[in-house]
């Protein structure tokens, strides 16, 4: 029991306590008394003696992180009263009492610290003390440590969190039904959307914009539902088409475009930190797609949300889902696992085991329940109400919860299979010996070799895919051997297990154990302990059914952010009282009761939120408006919005015609520009993310991501100048308005500009285009002649490009095509 | 709490051009760093850290030994190095590096460094990013949010490496802070500049031609921009073109060691390091924020055997050209507000490994500081006997980082990013200023 901290990774919130301020109560709580000796004054020898001697060095050496003048008291421990002595930190009293007589310093965490005796709790931490400071400081205590009585204030406890106060925050409370505004009956108001976005526009002296013309609208819709631009032909099929229903026919038709969930699967999959690439020390995981097509099938195929969520976390522990949704567990099962080297002891592997746990906690909540769980794993969370003891409820599920990969088909088909692949590996093993020995035995190597083939050929299924899932056991950090040099063993136990507190967020320093459960705040009646198996289905079921309300306004304000730009609350992963309030509460309960009445169907709340006035908006910018909104906070217009690395490079190889838009499957490298998979099927790979993903804000797979984040850098300006992928699409584009339009340059300009940006040319643009044609020097040869290494850039390279491939190049790196109105 | 740093960083914020950063919180020293990256990891005893007791009680095991490392280790293994006092102050320096040793006057030793973990892959995160989860931005990617860039056409971070390290691109990621603090990674081991930076060079194209298209590029966006009214997102994008295109030429430039004068080459040396070492200074001198150089591919400084003869040609490899560097930058008046930072991700043990290897050792190692704020000709903190832990004046990397920071004009308590309901530092919840070794 130690009270260094040296190597947890605590989590860094940095707001300090303002203790004084706090906690100037006159008494101190009855647990900060003294517990065993009655506190008697110091005889004035002594109070000489201490301020002679032991205030200096306390000073000196310890107060600037154990006492009231740290900036941040370390280890919960002071040295500024005795009391605070006696009453110690985390890990117990600092100092023994006198009874004992000389034993009393042996017998003390203080003075064992700095004794310096190689342990990981020396102090202080940058040296040792000089032996006659250690001295003065044993002597000291051993005469019962006597210190001046003082008015400094006792430690404050641990903040109680008062629960029912906590639920009373807004994110907490129940779905509440609020009227419907008078705007309704507006002509604007096609909807209940328009009539609460309407209210507040004018509560705030706004008025909506005009509705965006239709080849806007349907680039926009195209965009945002399926992630590819409209062809020319279905741009002017709806500009043309003026019966009531065709928006509605042009809804149906993108939601039930197989594209649909690859776009929208895409938004999750950032939620999910997904990797196609999983750590090279794990075993065999190139099945990572599985979990990203079962993503991509369930937005497709309207998989109802609260099932989706089940699914995810618990599928193989649900009765109703069969072994086809085992991929749905990759959520968990593909999460980032961090290297662990047995050689070391079990003390530092088991930090990196928790970081895990740690990292899946977060993970889960801020997904499902826009919570930050994670940072209740040293303390109790600063802000919202969540405890220390909270977050081991949940990181105990983490820890009765193994990733490995599973088959999916019934385990007596998948028998022989199992049995089959430990016959191959034991035969590989022995090859693998055979080779070494001289002279290799080539005729038994080829017969083994053959036993192998037979084994993969006559066992049915012998490939069947394995899914990156989970199974309910339990992992154990244990010593590997007897002496403690012996390094680690990772344990894993059928049983589930509940984890020990760990204090300070250090798993060397367990506390008392803490049943696995659900988060207090959010939990009704006495549901709480999990008893079934790890708990995933229990924390599935208490994510849907106790935090349903959460659970669904957060998930709600995912998809409003994916159709606007931005969540009606704008921290779309916190939701506690340190995330921001929703800018259109009302909106959001309406919003939020209705995809729950309406079975947390995706499909039927897109359809309501596209068929509003709010969203048919157009983007223009009106000076008079923007002057009291800039941030378009009230929704008085359309954002316009940046296209994601997904969209933009499927629209270029969209419009150049030479895009695959063949489904699912495994992912394939990212830099080949000869690759035209749409872009959702580039390989992420967790350690080493492509280049064309990184310069263009993708988000870190290591990590949960709710919105990405939109730079601008010279770096994304030599990949537009310069890149493979921009010049093939150029050329691509090119050669198929040539195709097209033989002979008449003009008319190849009018067509670039229907296939590019969905609109027609204006005789402006087109005559940029004429003089931009004409004046593009043609193949200058000479400059190329007799290059001696055509990768030195001081030698230009020779100009192999054409005039029309250049033109088709500068279309695609405009800013009309990253920018959707 | 929240420093000006916080003004500017939220999870939402939409970063328009990385061109500014969150602010200075004091005067600082440095404008600029050079890490010099001995990656797998020097040993301490070797180089500026004389440890005679193991020659005294070579093979035998002293009580220290049991501290846990990676691997089970022999008895003490003297180093082959010999000390000699340099400098004004007789820093003793090791005969390993000769040409170093002349400028201990501008060097600060830190012997007391420590981590957490004896494995390379989190202690290079820890030397890099502050923790040992590859969650976390590297401390490149905080001195851009901190600081921004100097020049607008060159990276303002660039990874130096004659091929990859180990976890390779964690070490300079931006994690949760925008795309655009991520460091550049460069392989320098061809130096063909067109090779050095991702699509410095249209194969398709001469600049003339790309001028022409860019021009193009440029009035399509300008009418665009009319029909859309001020829009400063689309602004920014047509000047990071303009930016672009110019670096295809600065960028050439800066990256060219054949515009050295031969002098200067033959200072520096010839090899990998000294070409990294080199392209250091070129590229500060251009007002890069940080440039690391790794030493080589892979971890060349893991010598878990034939370590002594290892020790020799590595240090053969580095001593010339961090000696040039060092009165490279002084004698161009850089070292004054340059801060150059050399050592491993830890050190090694003083006890043996399969007889003549060391293996890894986060207890105790030294790193060297020079340049501007900092003290040189001083020695700061001091392993036990053998060199095994740090016992006094410890310095941990989150102290290094903290101090580093500072040097810049940056509080590490200050330079927060909130993310994930939490608002992060560099120096996680640790970090002290050594302000000891601060001029």
């Amino acid at each position: 029991m130690k009270w260094s901290l040296l190597v947890t990774a605590a989590c860094s919130v940095l707001f300090g306590f303002s203790w004084q301020v706090r906690n100037t109560r006159a008494e101190a709580p009855a647990e900060t008394q003294t517990p065993t000796v009655a506190e008697t004054a110091p005889t004035a020898e002594e109070i000489e003696y201490f301020e002679k001697h032991i205030r200096p060095l306390l000073h000196q050496r310890c107060y600037s992180c154990h006492s009231a003048e740290a900036t941040k008291v370390q280890g919960g421990l002071r040295l500024d009263s005795r009391a605070a002595l006696l009453k110690g930190g985390d890990s117990g009293p600092a100092i023994a009492t006198a009874e004992s007589g000389d034993d009393a310093a042996d017998a003390s965490l203080l003075i064992e610290a700095i004794r310096y005796e190689g342990t990981s709790y020396d102090m202080p931490p940058d040296g040792k003390l000089p032996d006659a400071e250690i001295a003065l400081l044993t002597a000291w205590v051993n005469r019962g440590a006597p210190f001046p009585v003082t008015e400094i204030a006792p430690l404050p406890t641990e903040a109680n969190i008062d629960f029912d106060e906590g639920r009373r925050h807004w994110a907490f409370q129940p779905l509440a039904e609020p009227a419907l505004p008078a705007t309704i009956a507006d002509p604007w108001s096609r909807g209940r959307i328009d009539a609460f976005i309407l209210a507040k526009l004018q509560e705030h002296n706004l008025s909506p914009s005009p509705a965006a013309d239709r080849a806007t609208l349907i680039r926009r819709l195209s965009f945002n539902l399926i992630g590819l631009p409209p062809t020319p032909e279905e741009v002017e099929d709806f500009v043309r088409d003026d019966s009531p229903d065709a928006y509605d026919r042009l809804v149906e038709r993108l939601l039930g475009s197989p594209q649909y969930g690859e776009r929208w699967g895409r938004m999750w999959l950032d939620l999910a930190r997904y990797s196609d690439v999983t750590e090279s020390w794990l075993e065999a995981t190139d099945n990572a797609h599985l979990y990203r097509d079962w993503v991509v099938k369930a937005f497709n195929d309207d998989l109802p949300y609260d099932q989706f969520v089940r699914r995810q976390l618990a599928t193989d522990l649900m009765e109703e889902t069969g072994l086809q949704d085992l991929p749905a567990l990759g959520f968990l099962g593909l999460s980032p696992t961090y290297f662990k080297e047995l050689l070391l002891p079990p003390e530092i592997i088991k930090v990196i085991v928790a970081d895990e746990w740690e990292e899946r906690v977060d993970a889960v909540t801020r997904t499902f329940l826009g919570l930050t769980v994670a940072c209740a794993r040293c303390h109790d969370h600063k802000f919202d109400p969540i405890s220390h003891q909270d977050y081991h409820a949940i990181a105990g599920v983490m820890a009765s919860t193994r990733m490995t990969d599973r088959p999916m088909i019934a385990d007596e088909e998948y028998a022989p299979v199992a049995a089959a692949k430990a016959e191959v590996a034991k035969l590989t093993e022995q090859i693998a010996a055979k080779q070494k020995q001289k002279p290799v035995p080539v005729d038994e190597i080829a017969c083994l070799q053959a036993e192998i083939d037979d084994l993969k050929a006559f066992t049915p299924q012998y490939d069947t895919p394995l899914a990156n899932a989970v199974v309910d056991e339990s992992l154990h950090v244990v010593l590997a051997g007897d002496n403690p040099q012996s390094g680690t063993k990772l344990e894993y136990r059928p049983e589930p297990q509940d984890l020990n507190l760990f204090i300070r967020g250090n798993p060397n320093r367990p506390g008392p154990v803490i049943p696995r459960g659900f988060l207090t705040v959010l939990s009704t009646g006495d549901s709480r302990p999990f008893r079934r198996g790890s708990g995933r289905l229990e924390l599935a079921d208490a994510i849907i059914d106790q935090a349903g309300h959460l659970a669904a306004r957060v998930i709600v304000n995912r998809v409003w952010q994916m159709h606007f730009g931005r969540g009606l609350v704008d921290t779309p992963s916190n939701f506690g009282r340190l995330g921001s309030k929703p800018s259109h509460p009302e909106l959001l309960e309406d919003l939020t009761a209705r995809f729950v009445a309406n079975g947390w169907s995706f499909k039927t709340l897109h359809r309501e939120i596209l068929r509003s006035a709010t969203y048919a908006q157009s983007s223009a910018v009106d000076p008079a408006k923007e002057a009291i909104d800039p941030d378009n906070r009230w929704w008085w217009r359309m954002n316009r919005r940046r296209l994601e690395v997904e969209p933009w490079r499927d629209a270029m190889l969209a419009v150049a015609g030479t895009i695959d838009l063949s489904l699912g499957g495994k992912s394939e490298g990212a830099e080949d520009a000869s690759n035209h998979r749409r872009t959702i099927y580039l390989t992420v790979h967790r350690r080493e993310v492509s280049k064309l993903l990184q310069l263009h804000d993708f988000p870190d797979p290591n990590l949960h991501s709710s919105e990405r984040v939109d730079t601008t850098t010279p770096l994304q300006g030599l990949y537009l100048l310069n890149s493979p992928l921009l010049i093939d699409v150029g050329r691509a584009l090119a050669a198929r308005l040539l195709r097209d339009f033989p002979n008449d340059p003009a008319a190849r300009v009018r067509e670039a500009y229907r296939l590019i940006f969905g609109r027609a040319a204006t005789a402006a643009e087109v005559q940029v285009a004429i003089d931009y044609l004409a004046a593009a020097a043609p193949p200058n040869v000479e400059a190329s002649a007799g290059t001696p290494d055509p990768s030195d850039p001081q030698v230009p390279a020779p100009v192999t490009s054409t005039a029309w491939e250049r033109y088709s190049h500068a279309l695609l790196a405009s800013n009309e095509f990253l920018y959707i109105d | 709490m929240l420093g000006a740093a916080q003004l500017f960083a939220s999870e939402n914020r939409t970063a328009g051009s990385d061109t500014t950063g969150a602010g200075i919180h004091f005067p600082p020293r440095v404008k600029r760093v050079i890490h010099l990256f001995m990656n797998g990891g020097p040993f301490q005893a070797d180089l500026f850290d004389p440890k005679p007791a193991l020659e005294k009680y070579a093979g035998q095991r002293p009580d220290g030994a049991n501290l846990r490392t990676e691997r089970p280790t022999g008895g003490l293994l003297p180093s082959t190095a010999k000390f000699q006092p340099a400098g004004q102050n007789g820093v003793p320096v090791s005969d390993l590096l000769p040409e170093l040793a002349r400028h201990v006057d501008d060097i600060c030793v830190l012997r007391s460094l420590h981590a957490d973990n004896p494995n390379h892959g989190p202690a290079l995160m820890q030397m890099n990013n502050g923790t040992i989860l590859p969650t976390r931005p590297s401390m490149g990617s905080w001195f851009l949010y901190g600081l921004g860039s100097e020049n607008q056409n060159l990276p303002g971070y660039i990874v130096l490496c004659p091929g990859r390290p180990v976890r390779f691109s964690v070490l300079w990621t931006s994690a949760f802070l925008p795309a655009s603090y991520q460091g550049t990674y460069v392989n320098h081991s061809d130096l063909k500049p067109g090779k050095l930076i991702p699509y410095l060079k249209n194969e398709t194209q001469d600049l003339h031609t790309q001028r022409q298209q860019l021009d193009l590029m440029q009035r399509l966006n300008a009418m665009h921009l009319e029909n859309h009214g001020r829009d400063q997102a689309l602004e920014a994008r047509m000047a990071s073109l303009e930016t672009a295109f110019r670096m295809q030429t600065e960028a050439n430039e800066a990256f060219d060691l054949n515009q050295e004068t031969a002098e200067t080459r033959t200072a520096y040396g010839e090899g990998h390091y000294a070409n990294g070492c080199l392209l250091a200074r070129r590229l500060v001198e251009r007002g890069v924020r940080f440039v690391q150089v790794y030493y080589g591919n892979g971890q060349p400084w893991d010598t878990h055997s034939k370590h002594n003869e290892s020790v020799k040609n590595l240090c053969k490899d580095i001593d010339k050209p961090t000696a040039a560097l060092l009165a490279d930058l002084k004698q161009r008046g850089l070292l004054e507000d340059t801060l150059v930072i050399w050592g491993g991700e830890f050190g090694r043990t003083p006890t043996s490994e399969n007889g003549d290897g060391r293996d890894h050792n986060h207890h105790g190692f030294t790193m060297w500081l020079a340049g501007g704020g900092v003290r040189g000709g001083m020695t700061y903190g001091e392993t036990d006997e053998f060199g095994f832990r740090a016992v006094e004046n410890k310095v941990h990397v989150h102290d290094l980082h903290a101090t580093v920071l500072h040097l810049l004009g940056l509080d590490h308590q200050k330079l927060t990013f909130h993310y994930g309901g939490r608002d992060y530092r560099l120096t996680d919840v640790r970090g002290r200023v050594v302000s000891e070794i601060l001029t």
